[in-house]
């Protein structure tokens, strides 16, 4: 009955898309505004029939209903409820569901937003947004439907994969899901400026801001998505280039560059054709990326339509796609740049640069991502791994990090170059420091070397660029270090909110070649009393012990000592859980956690007959933790910048009442 | 006049040209040297991606070269052993079905702590290359074990029992 309810609002929900899809069509061929009212009316009753479907899911899986197929595959009595309810996105068609719910939610709030200022773009946007929404309800009602039945109800489910029973995979998914369906409306917007053919700054101000927001959650679930695979895949990594990785970080690439293009074009009026095609891009990436990972197009070795869902997301990347790139064409004309750049050295040479490493290294994970498609075409299947992505976006992922140090000095039109050069001495100089210091102690190789000069360097002159704001309104206005810092960042948030970010990164370079260069690792029997080093440390292995867990678990735990030199500094237990029931084993590392490094073990094996003695593998991870918190600088950062501003919306509102009253005087 | 105007009007018309004509350049210079990049290292790390029956319809093709090889475990075959205090060998079967194993590839990785996914029937995908014994030898960190499917499948397995 449950599932009946959640299925027919499903169903509703489709039908005031398809109406809110004609409606507005035909609003906008007619020009009548009560056919475009209705149409947003449509869309905003999608989101509460949606979220009843999602409701009536999630209550048949906390009363564990076996007779759903769904709630069959994710859930099983044992398993708590707050897991039941995550368990909404623990499968594909779950998470298709909740997909949708997203989307729904994402556009009823766009669409109610702005809905005077931007009253021309409004049909076009609700047309686009309402088919995209029809796509995903299509996919979910009649190929991908969470409430189907089972013939005979099993008296127990299957359970959630213990692999994905982690907070950080109860929260990853929803921010990746938040920042893959964000996107969707950045392209509404700008699909809906190309066919109203209103070009004005309206579309990029609304299109920026959503994108900021879509960024800042997929930003998130790519920082949560790594610590989540350092946690618990257990091999001391963070990302593995994986088809899945790369679906998530191409969109969030190209989003990146948009946001940094886009500031020219509001600056100078350039970059405008280029900054539609990167938000259709960003787009058709998300499409793609959803596509790829949904349908195993890539992961499986001759999986091309494998299931059902496959060739729909090609069609509709296919229909996307043509359907941008048709528009952009017939208004390239209102697409051309106001401005020329002047010069090789000035801020939009800067931002030009940024776009072409961004482009570049996304071209990069783009070929990596989809050569085995391609090169099935022509024959053999033939993929690439880690090395290929590490070879091609290493460099040029210095040469962004470089370049974002540097960034902040130039000018707009023209920037002196002697002047730049006088200002980057110092910093280049001091960063010379730690390599010096790596040197004498013996560590380290000229690559990385380079990289570490390279982010110090960074580093510095955006920390500068704080201390230089900061001085200078101390000076002026006669403020405390705190309170100028302050009022320095809250003045100009999008400013000093992009240089925050920047530090989050560079936190994160300095962190990436540690782990990537520095780690070691080793993997020994031990027996009980036995110790082993490895860098500073010294592990003490005390031995093994088996117990019953909770529910139908069975954990295995080490006890060991971790000593640097003679000081104990902490005790580890790492363990295996083994789910006997489904007969899922889980290795837990346990580690011990500094700024400097990450002592961490996992044990491999061990045998009850051999009680007292076990495999265990050791990785020394140096600078790891920097890596977690520049993303949480990061994080903070993307907030700072994308917090909405009241002064700004002020201007931006009184900018365009000029607007109207000078419209309305020619 | 008219003449100055015309001359004026001619040097604003170069100027950008003669900017772009730059920037052109140094766009191609850009594409280029990332286009080589990208081939090259492309060709230094590709690895064939091939199920053991498709290994065994040709082995001399892949002998000597990095492979991506994918078949299903063969839980009875899965095999830990600690060699001395520093090594130890990891061995499995996997085949392309498991319920007629014909063509069976035996992998060994040293080395290796033994996945958690490691199971009877799991989806393996292993990177590495062919041995003279003709057992496939994983490259460190060269083997990944998937479940998604399995456990759907699986489900679906149990329901059909149930039924």
């Amino acid at each position: 009955m449950l599932a009946d309810i959640g299925y027919a609002s499903l169903v509703t929900a489709l039908i005031a898309s398809v109406f809110a899809a004609f409606a507005s069509w035909y609003g906008a061929r007619t020009g009548n505004h009560r056919w475009v009212e209705s149409a947003r009316n449509a869309i905003a009753i999608t989101f509460p029939l949606i979220l009843v479907a999602c409701l009536t899911m999630i209550v048949s899986l906390v009363r564990n209903d076996f007779s759903l197929e769904y709630v069959a595959s994710v859930t099983s009595l044992d398993m708590p409820t707050y897991l039941k309810v995550t368990a909404l996105w623990g499968g594909q068609k779950g998470s298709l569901l909740f997909w949708n719910l997203l989307l729904s939610l994402f556009t009823a709030a766009a669409m109610q937003r702005k809905w005077r200022e931007d009253r021309e773009l409004m049909p076009y946007a609700l047309l686009v947004a309402s088919f995209t929404q029809i796509f995903f309800l299509i996919i979910t009602i009649f190929f991908e439907n969470p409430f189907t039945r089972l013939p005979v109800v099993p008296l127990d489910g299957r359970g959630l994969n213990p692999l994905l029973r982690h907070p950080g995979m109860i929260i990853h998914p929803p921010m990746l899901y938040l920042g893959f369906v964000g996107f969707t409306i950045p392209y509404v917007f700008a699909m809906a400026a190309l066919m109203s053919g209103h070009l004005d700054d309206a579309w990029i101000r609304t299109t920026r801001r959503w994108t900021l927001v879509a960024w800042l959650f997929l930003s998130l679930g790519l920082i949560l998505g790594g610590r989540w695979a350092y946690d618990v895949l257990g091999w001391g990594g963070y990302w593995g280039w994986d088809p899945v990785e790369n679906a998530s970080l191409m969109p969030w690439l190209a989003g990146t560059a948009f946001l940094h293009s886009v500031m020219i074009q509001e600056k100078r009026g350039m970059f405008k054709l280029w900054n539609m095609v990167l938000i259709v891009i960003t787009f058709l990436l998300v499409i793609s990326g959803t596509f790829i990972v949904r349908s195993g197009v890539i992961s499986s070795v001759h999986s091309f339509a494998q299931s059902a869902i496959g060739p729909l997301f090609f069609g509709f990347l296919v229909i996307m796609l043509v359907f941008s790139v048709y528009w952009i064409i017939r208004r390239h004309d209102a697409l051309s740049a106001e401005n020329r750049l002047n010069s090789f050295l000035s801020r939009e040479s800067a931002f030009l640069a940024n776009n072409f490493l961004i482009i570049a290294i996304l071209a990069a994970v783009f070929i990596g991502t989809y050569f085995p498609i391609m090169s099935e075409m022509f024959g053999d299947k033939v993929v690439v791994g880690p090395p290929y992505y590490e070879k091609v976006t290493g460099p040029l992922f210095a040469l962004l990090v470089l370049l974002m140090g540097i960034a902040p000095l130039t000018m707009w039109f023209r920037t002196n170059g002697m002047k730049m050069l006088r200002a980057m001495a110092w910093p280049a100089v001091g960063a010379l420091i730690p390599i010096v210091i790596m040197i004498v102690v013996g560590l380290g190789s000229p690559g990385t070397w380079l990289g570490l000069w390279i982010a110090t360097f960074a580093g510095i002159l955006t920390v500068r660029e704080y201390l230089k704001g900061t001085w200078a309104r101390m000076r002026s206005k006669h403020e405390n270090p705190f309170r100028a810092l302050y009022s320095l960042v809250a003045r100009n948030r999008r400013r000093y909110g992009g240089y925050l970010i920047h530090l989050g990164v560079v936190a994160m370079a300095f962190g990436i070649i540690g782990i990537e260069f520095f780690q070691q690792e080793t993997q020994l029997l031990m027996q009980t009393g036995q110790t082993v080093d490895l860098g500073r440390y010294t592990l003490l292995f005390n031995g093994v012990d088996r117990f019953a867990g909770r529910d139908d678990l069975i954990i295995t735990e080490a006890t060991m000592d971790v000593y640097i030199g003679d000081r104990l500094v902490k005790t580890i237990n790492p363990r295996t859980e083994l789910y006997t029931r489904t007969g899922q084993p889980m290795t837990i590392p346990d580690l011990r956690s500094t700024p400097l490094e990450d002592f961490y073990v996992l044990l491999v094996a061990w045998e009850p007959q051999l009680a007292d003695q076990a495999t265990v593998r050791i990785y020394l991870n140096p600078l790891v933790n920097w890596v977690w918190a520049g993303g949480i600088i990061f994080i903070f950062g993307t907030l700072i910048a994308a917090w909405p501003d009241r002064a700004d919306e002020k201007a931006i509102a009184a900018s365009r009442a000029r607007q109207r009253v000078a419209v309305a005087t020619d | 006049m008219t003449d100055t105007t015309w001359t004026t009007k001619q040097q604003e018309l170069e100027k950008p040209k003669r900017n772009n004509l730059k920037f052109v350049i140094g766009g191609i210079l850009i594409v280029a040297a990332l286009g080589f990049l990208i081939f090259n290292a492309l060709s230094d790390t590709q690895q064939y991606y091939v199920t053991v029956g498709e290994y065994y319809a040709n082995p001399a093709k892949y002998h000597g070269s990095d492979l991506r090889l994918t078949a299903f475990v063969l839980g009875d075959s899965i095999k830990f052993t600690q060699i001395d205090d520093f090594t130890s060998r990891l061995e499995f079967d996997i085949a392309d079905d498991i319920n007629n194993p014909t063509q069976v590839m035996h992998i060994v990785a040293m080395n290796e702590p033994v996945p958690d996914l490691l199971q009877h029937e799991a989806q393996a995908v292993v990177e590495g290359s062919i041995g003279a014994d003709g057992a496939m030898y994983a490259n460190s960190g060269g083997l990944l074990l998937k479940c998604p499917t399995r456990y759907e499948e699986a489900a679906a397995a149990e329901a059909a029992v149930v039924e």
